[in-house]
């Protein structure tokens, strides 16, 4: 896949202190009222003041686990949700005041099986799009071509997007979200519900994009794609920013830790608990894969902590112990329990 | 190598609205069924009512009044179904957002897609006339055919934005499809299309006067007797003025809806 | 039914269109004697009991073409065609509700005289009819089985049974060359026997209550026994094709 020649748009260029985005104590607030006599209101704060810059020509991610707040701030920034306080700035333009003006300079990219017409090809969605964003009729086509070849659909263009795979439909998410040669560009979970394989090459077209010269905002839950692809890294939990750093920054703040993971059959629940409560433990994190369970242990202590957690899972089948660096996951976890 | 993007282009939105809505939002209509839709439909509700007037009260001005009237009512399911369930196919199809995310000019989107349809109606009733004529035999010798174009495409053009509100309506009730079908039907009955609507219930006569079929109809009849342009302006303005009300409603309710949503949040439920 | 009744949706046409065209009868009707305005509520009775009958038989299985689930239901013990005779008959009752809805409204709204000489005989009639709209249902969805657009032919076959089955006219009135097909409808017979039962002046086609009932019971044999037949031969030439995944 060639990147696609991508020039910056008309827009003046930045000075260096400007930023694409900056954020200033955003805030959203839902609130949902049940019953019809005695209404009960339910209040959810999914933004709870979260404030950070993005400078141009950086790849943003957001990190967090769902329901942290990711999408909220991602549709605020985006003008699809208006924030109940706070203000933001994209592009220089309010996130309020301006909103025609950041929708023509942006794209979305927020994939998934839904917002695409699926009785028309792929092609022909693309040209819908253009013509609503003003893409000059003259260079319309060639644009569409030169996006169908980035993301490999130049093939199956021409076929009805029903017949698309979950794949496909998110590539040409990324051909629309890129219609209109935007300079800054929001993702929400690119790679979610992806194969591995369509997931690598999603983020192998996002890094081209960025080379040049776009901005990038993304959203995701996998660490280590954000740990692939971002600069900088924003971590959100409940509604939160409780990190916002370097990959490596981040690292370093579990570099005092030590990571043993252990795989085993059968561990009780109860046992993960006891281990939790240990005082040298930071973390404990277990995940099945397949049949076995793979468990994450954080503790300052070192190899050294083995023989007490061997014990205390003594009813579990252990089948492997190794210590292991430290990685972004592990910041992540320290960061969001 | 820069994109500079247009900076007015209105124009551009409607036309390629209506060209994309043909593909992408009526393709539910296959060729079978527009063939049904355009020939068959007309012919058997034509029928329906042009027996019963017949049993009823089977005078030729009666019979030329049902014939006439039901040829106009065969818009409806282009101008009212069909323009209605277009936020229906948006919701289900997830479009909206998209939709929404663009900076194009609200005014020509909301139009634009239903243009298609206004055609179609034009010539559903344009069948529905030979039909008229030929099946259910209305005298057309003193019709002034220039006159009843004229009355056939405002007529067309003002429910075509009768349905465009209906569907935008639509856009905040979970189903748009049961006032799609209600207003397809009950046209039979409000609109002047069997019997004056003065035979109505008092309480149910305003309703009549906001649909502008209810204008057409009587229009139309004018027209076959012989009624020229000049003629039929008070009441063809009538039913401008009620097309052009409903647009700038639906057309309200349309930008209502975006910033409601926006504000609360609510845009995903749709 | 369960199926059916979770998308109301589907089901509205159905119950405005035969309000609406009753209320014009009625309206139509306004100046006849007593026992016109029968026509208009029969006519429109039945006209709800048809349309929810289609609609049952045609959508359900559109319904399941649409969610996939058509190869599981074929899947089951049970054989198809009692599957679907199930939903015709479910779905006739649901007629039945509709068509006394527009009995009570049109008493209630429009004031019309309604008496009924026969009632047995008109509740037997009424009976004999919705069966034979149930066989005629499970008779059109054989064929629906193996077309993609049963959407498209039950928009199409509505408003022709309404008009051939003489809903709310006497199909006297219609072309004498439409008048075999008026009378191999099922419909077109019990509703003459309605009328029968309900007026004693009533002379209608001619024929008499207890031939049209015998006719009507006659006529759901056969579209039973066809349907039968049908959806045995559709079944195995569907799987033999394998066209039911599609739509």
């Amino acid at each position: 896949m060639t990147p696609c020649p991508l020039g910056v748009s008309k827009l003046p260029l930045p000075s260096p202190q400007e930023k694409a985005i900056t954020v200033t104590d955003l805030r959203r607030v839902y609130s949902s009222s049940k019953g019809v006599f005695r209404k009960t209101r339910n209040i959810v704060e999914a933004v709870r003041g979260i404030s950070f810059d993005v400078g141009y020509g950086e790849l943003f991610g957001l990190v967090g686990p769902n329901g942290a707040g990711k999408t909220t701030t991602i549709k605020m920034l985006t003008t699809l949700l208006t924030p109940t306080s706070g203000t933001a700035r994209v592009l220089g333009y309010d996130i309020v005041a301006d909103i025609m003006e950041i929708r023509r300079h942006i794209g979305i990219i927020f994939g998934g099986e839904r917002g695409l017409y699926y009785r028309v090809s792929g092609r022909e969605n693309l040209r819908y799009f253009a013509d609503l964003y003003g893409v000059p009729f003259s260079r319309r086509e060639k644009r569409i071509n030169d996006l169908l070849q980035m993301v490999g659909l130049s093939d199956r263009a021409d076929e009805r997007v029903e017949g698309y795979s979950r794949g496909m439909k998110q590539r040409l998410h990324i051909a629309k979200g890129l219609v209109n040669d935007p300079p800054l560009i929001f993702m929400d979970e690119p790679t979610m519900g992806l194969d591995p394989e369509a997931a690598r090459e999603t983020r192998t077209m996002i890094k081209g994009v960025v080379k040049e010269g776009k901005t990038i905002l993304l959203t995701t839950h996998y660490m280590f794609e954000a740990d692939e692809l971002c600069e900088r890294i924003g971590v959100i939990s409940g509604g939160r920013i409780v990190a916002l750093d370097t990959p490596s920054a981040l690292k370093r703040f579990v570099k005092d830790i030590t990571v043993i993971e252990v795989e085993a059959f059968d561990v009780a629940e109860g046992d993960l608990a006891v281990l939790r409560q240990q005082s040298e433990v930071t973390a404990v994190n277990a995940n099945l894969e397949g049949e076995r369970q793979i468990i994450r242990v954080q503790t300052p202590r070192g190899s050294e902590f083995i023989p007490i957690i061997t014990k205390l899972l003594s009813r579990a089948k252990i089948v492997d112990v190794r210590v292991k660096e430290p990685t972004l996951e592990d910041a992540y976890l320290k960061l969001v329990t | 190598m820069a994109l500079r993007l247009q900076e007015r282009y209105g124009f551009r939105i409607f036309i390629s609205s209506a060209a994309f809505a043909f593909k992408a939002l009526f393709s539910w209509l296959s060729p079978q069924m527009w063939l049904t839709q355009v020939f068959m439909l007309p012919l058997f509700e034509m029928a329906f009512f042009v027996y019963l007037a017949k049993f009823v009260e089977p005078s030729t001005a009666n019979i030329a009044y049902i014939a006439v009237g039901n040829a106009m009512q065969t818009a409806s399911f282009s101008s009212i179904f069909a323009v209605a369930n277009l936020t229906s196919e948006e919701k289900w199809q997830g479009t909206l957002i998209p939709l929404i995310a663009t900076p194009a000019n609200r005014f020509p989107l909301f139009l634009g897609r239903a243009t298609f349809q206004i055609l179609n109606g034009i010539a559903t009733i344009a069948v529905g006339f030979i039909y008229a004529t030929y099946i259910y035999g209305v005298d057309m010798s003193n019709a002034n055919f220039l006159a009843l174009s004229l009355v056939i495409v405002i007529t067309s053009l003002a429910m075509t934005g009768f349905g465009l509100m209906l569907g935008s309506v639509g856009l905040f009730m979970r189903t748009a499809m049961i006032i799609a079908n209600v207003f397809l039907f009950v046209g039979n009955l409000l609109c002047g299309v069997n019997f004056p609507i003065t035979l109505l219930p008092f309480w149910l006569q305003p309703v009549s006067y906001v649909i502008p079929m209810t204008y057409g109809t009587s229009a139309a009849r004018a027209a076959v007797l012989g009624s020229n342009i000049l003629q039929l302006t008070p009441i063809l303005m009538q039913e401008v003025v009620t097309g052009l009300a409903s647009i700038v409603v639906g057309y309200l309710l349309f930008i209502g809806f975006e910033k409601l949503a926006v504000r609360r949040g609510t845009l995903e439920e749709y | 039914m369960l199926n059916f009744f979770s998308d109301p949706q589907w089901i509205i046409p159905n119950i405005i269109a035969p309000f609406v065209f009753t209320a014009v009868g009625l309206i139509f009707f306004r100046n006849a004697s007593g026992s016109l305005a029968l026509y208009a509520v029969l006519g429109g009775g039945m006209m709800g009991m048809w349309g929810n009958t289609l609609y049952g038989a045609g959508f359900a299985l559109a319904f399941d073409r649409w969610n996939g689930t058509l190869e599981y239901v074929l899947g089951t013990p049970s054989r198809l065609v009692w599957i679907v005779a199930g939903r015709s008959a479910s779905s006739a009752v649901l007629g039945l509700v509709n068509a006394i809805a527009i009995l009570v409204v049109a008493l209630v709204g429009f004031n019309a005289q309604l008496g009924i000489v026969d009632p047995f005989g008109f509740l037997l009639a009424l009976v004999l009819t919705l069966a034979s709209l149930s066989a005629l249902g499970v008779l059109f969805c054989s064929s629906f089985l193996l077309t993609r657009s049963a959407q498209v032919m039950t928009n199409g076959l509505e408003m022709p049974i309404y008009v051939a089955s003489g809903s709310m006219f006497p199909i006297a009135l219609l072309p004498f060359w439409s008048h075999p097909l008026s009378l191999s409808l099922a419909p077109t017979w019990g509703i003459d026997a309605m009328r029968h039962a309900a007026s004693a002046a009533y002379t209608g086609m001619g024929f008499g209550f207890w031939l049209d009932l015998g006719v009507v019971f006659a006529s759901t044999i056969v579209y039973l026994a066809v349907g039968f037949w049908l959806f045995i031969v559709v079944e195995r030439k569907a799987r033999q094709d394998a066209s039911l995944g599609e739509y």
